[in-house]
């Protein structure tokens, strides 16, 4: 290790880094170091010509050693062990110290953030010189896919991958396909029939003979790793085992309990409904009131659920244009009704949304604004009015307090996440978010792919969106899958565990210490050994070897050791 | 003592929760001490108490232990593994008078970014007004001893 000769690159990210962190002190340090034979400070590591200077100096220098600190390793480690591997060097010599979202980003003291920057990329130099070279593990890739969620996010997924020849096993916890959207009449903003929409996929799906439909039907346990997957459907009674190389989770959402906002009265009230519950009456065709007779007054409410302190400060994104939506089909099936739109901000983002919204003022509807975190409230009707009660209004937009008469109010309920998304989190092993939804593995460059590799969400379990974009996310999610179904063997991680035969002394603590079942037990030879292809590289049977016979590729004793040291 | 000490803590971080984390906090730009070196293992299940032991040695003032929350670890329950070794390992700590303050272990998940920024807070200015590690001490004591 005496020899070795390591490149150090510190990023400026632009200003991203370089405005706090003194990326030349950082690289300059980094010179005095015993093995680093070169130390630059540049503006985009990762651009072409960042990642052109690595390879050249690796060529011309004869560098076997690099370090990288820049952003998280979460971000580019990929993209600089791609340089690496171009430039004829193991991709595992690499190592990067996170001097952005751990630095930069996080501190104003530029003497101290330096010095921090400093401490890690020494780190790292010190942890690279134990870095061995690492050879990448191939795998099968089942081309079966598992789809939980029968909505149309998760039928739009089954149709693809089946119309493209593959085997999908798609899990509907419910008695009927189509999801939330099945109890949607039309849809904003062409108004085209949800009902056309959904039931055309179902049918096909149901005809695909490439798609098992499991109804009432739950996903049991999925165990395995991309590519190979094995989970057990339980449905009528029996628990099918079924094998795939994939799974898209299409869960959805739950439409928020409108009864928790105790102001509105929902489920007292019988002119207090849903926008749900509104929808039923579209599609049945008839609008009336708790009395059961057409209203003269209807009133429409945003954000019931949604950008609120007491409930989920998000958007649900797709209210606005419902109740813009709403305006059109009441004004339709009613000419002389009144309707009112009371919002907090009016969100018409998507494409042919803001022209929705104006063709709704130009049927009358009548907008008015209210304040954020406050709600209107109902007022009792006298004898005399024409109205089943009023709504009194801060209206934002004139500072007046206007009571608007009303005979049915319409909630616009929001979306949340569904109870059991933690249960079906642990199930496939990904995330959530503090409101509930998955955690995707990027936000803007990942969006469909998790954590765990061959895990993908689509549609509204990542959180609210309209059909289009859960439609997107549903073809990206396939996508993604039959990349990998095409190449059929799929590249897997070249970290994990390895027990050192000859320090074995066979007291099998490790056996059940792994999660997956990875490690296997020679009664003969009275030895551990790993199964590198089920192992996870978590290293909990690392840490507890009471013999030290375990090594965590990549993650050796040593190398954090020496990264301990390096720190300090 | 605790005038201008800067301690210097090491915080071993789960690839999956508490990394993420710590990431998250970066890209809200939430403001935190300067004081943590974070080592990134893929599961607190990997960090082993001679890591921590290490660190001390080496003249760590504080080491921090955060995984994903108990139930939510990527690797089934890991954390779990980390959790038991915790209680073994700070009596290991006592018996050398190191302040209970020094070894912290936190639950931090992907999405708690403003909670690790509290958590780095909160852990240096307990460090601070302890102020420096006196394990070297305790160990020259203890070899005297003998």
């Amino acid at each position: 290790m005496d020899n070795q000769k390591i490149g150090v690159y510190v990023c400026n990210c632009g200003t991203n880094i370089k405005k706090v962190v003194d990326c030349d002190e950082v690289a300059a340090k980094a010179l005095e170091q015993d093995g680093v034979v070169c130390a630059k400070s540049y503006k985009y590591m990762c651009s072409n010509p960042g990642q052109e200077m690595i390879i050249k100096d690796i060529k011309e220098q004869g560098l076997d050693r690099v370090v990288v600190s820049a952003c998280s390793p979460r971000m580019h480690e990929a993209t600089f062990r791609g340089a690496l591997a171009k430039a004829g060097l193991n991709p595992y010599f690499l190592e990067m110290a996170n001097i952005r979202e751990q630095c930069s980003w996080v501190h104003v003291d530029p003497r101290a953030a330096t010095d921090k920057a400093s401490d890690l990329t020494r780190g790292a130099v010190r942890r690279v010189v134990h870095h061995e070279a690492l050879e990448k593990r191939f795998v099968d890739m089942c081309p079966a896919t598992l789809v939980i969620g029968g909505g149309i996010t998760g039928l739009t997924a089954a149709l693809e991958l089946a119309e493209s020849g593959n085997q999908v096993y798609l899990v509907e916890q419910s008695d009927r396909l189509g999801g939330n959207l099945a109890n949607v009449d039309l849809t904003a903003p062409y108004l085209d029939s949800a009902r056309d929409l959904i039931r055309e996929r179902i049918l096909r799906a149901t005809r695909n003979p490439n798609i098992t439909v499991f109804m009432n039907a739950k996903v049991e346990s999925l165990d395995g790793y991309v590519g190979n997957f094995r989970a057990r459907i339980a449905a009528d009674g029996e628990t099918v085992p079924v094998e795939i190389g994939s799974v898209v989770v299409a869960t959805g959402y739950k439409p928020f309990d409108a009864s928790r906002v105790k102001a509105f009265g929902h489920g007292t009230n019988p002119n207090v409904i849903t926008s749900f519950e509104f929808e039923a009456m579209l599609r049945k065709g008839r609008i009336v009131t708790g009395q059961g007779r057409p209203p003269r007054y209807v009133t429409v409410i945003h954000c019931v659920g949604s950008r609120s302190e007491e409930f989920h400060p998000y958007c649900s994104r797709v209210c606005c244009m419902t109740a813009l939506k709403y305006g059109q089909e009441i004004k339709a099936a009613l000419p002389d009704a009144f309707v009112y739109d009371l919002y907090i901000d009016m969100h018409a983002f998507g494409k042919g949304c803001e022209d929705f919204y104006k063709q709704a003022s130009e049927i009358r509807t009548i907008f008015m604004m209210f304040q954020k975190n406050t709600a209107p409230q109902i007022v009792a009707a006298g004898p005399k009015d024409d109205c089943e009660m009023f709504l009194r209004v801060d209206d934002k937009l004139s500072g007046e307090e206007v009571d608007i008469p009303t005979d049915l109010i319409v909630l616009m309920v929001g979306m949340e996440a569904r109870e059991d998304s933690g249960e079906v989190a642990r199930l496939v092993n990904i995330s959530r978010d503090k409101d509930g939804w998955f955690i995707e593995s990027h936000p803007k460059l990942d969006p469909v792919a998790t954590t765990t590799d061959g895990v993908y969400i689509a549609g509204c379990c990542q959180s609210p969106k309209d059909i289009n974009e859960s439609v997107a996310q549903a073809r990206a999610a396939t996508a993604r899958i039959m990349a990998k179904i095409a190449k059929g063997r799929i590249e897997v991680d070249a970290v994990f565990a390895e027990v050192n035969q000859d320090d074995c002394s066979g007291c099998r603590v490790c056996n059940d210490l792994c999660p997956y079942g990875a490690i296997d037990f020679d009664p003969e030879a009275k030895r551990s050994n790993v199964i590198s292809a089920m192992c996870k590289a978590c290293g909990a049977c690392v840490t507890a070897c009471p013999s030290a016979a375990i090594k965590g590729r990549h993650f050796t004793d040593e190398q954090i050791f020496a990264q301990i040291e390096g720190v300090l | 003592m605790a005038n201008g000490f800067e301690p210097k803590i090491v915080g071993f971080l789960c690839n999956w929760c508490s990394y993420t984390g710590a990431d998250l906090a970066g890209t809200s730009r939430i403001k935190y001490a300067t004081n943590l070196r974070v080592i990134r293992t893929m599961c607190s299940a990997r960090i082993d108490p001679t890591f921590i032991l290490k660190a001390l040695l080496e003249g760590a003032d504080g080491v921090l232990i955060c995984g994903c929350h108990p139930g939510d670890c990527h690797y089934v329950e890991g954390n779990y593994k980390a959790m038991r070794r915790f209680p073994l390992l700070k009596r290991l700590l006592d018996a050398y008078g190191i302040e209970n303050e020094r070894v912290q272990l936190e639950w931090v998940s992907a999405s708690e970014g403003r909670r690790f920024a509290e958590v780095v807070d909160r852990m240096t200015e307990q460090i601070k007004a302890l102020g420096p590690c006196k394990v070297r001490t305790a160990l020259d004591f203890d070899m005297a001893e003998r």
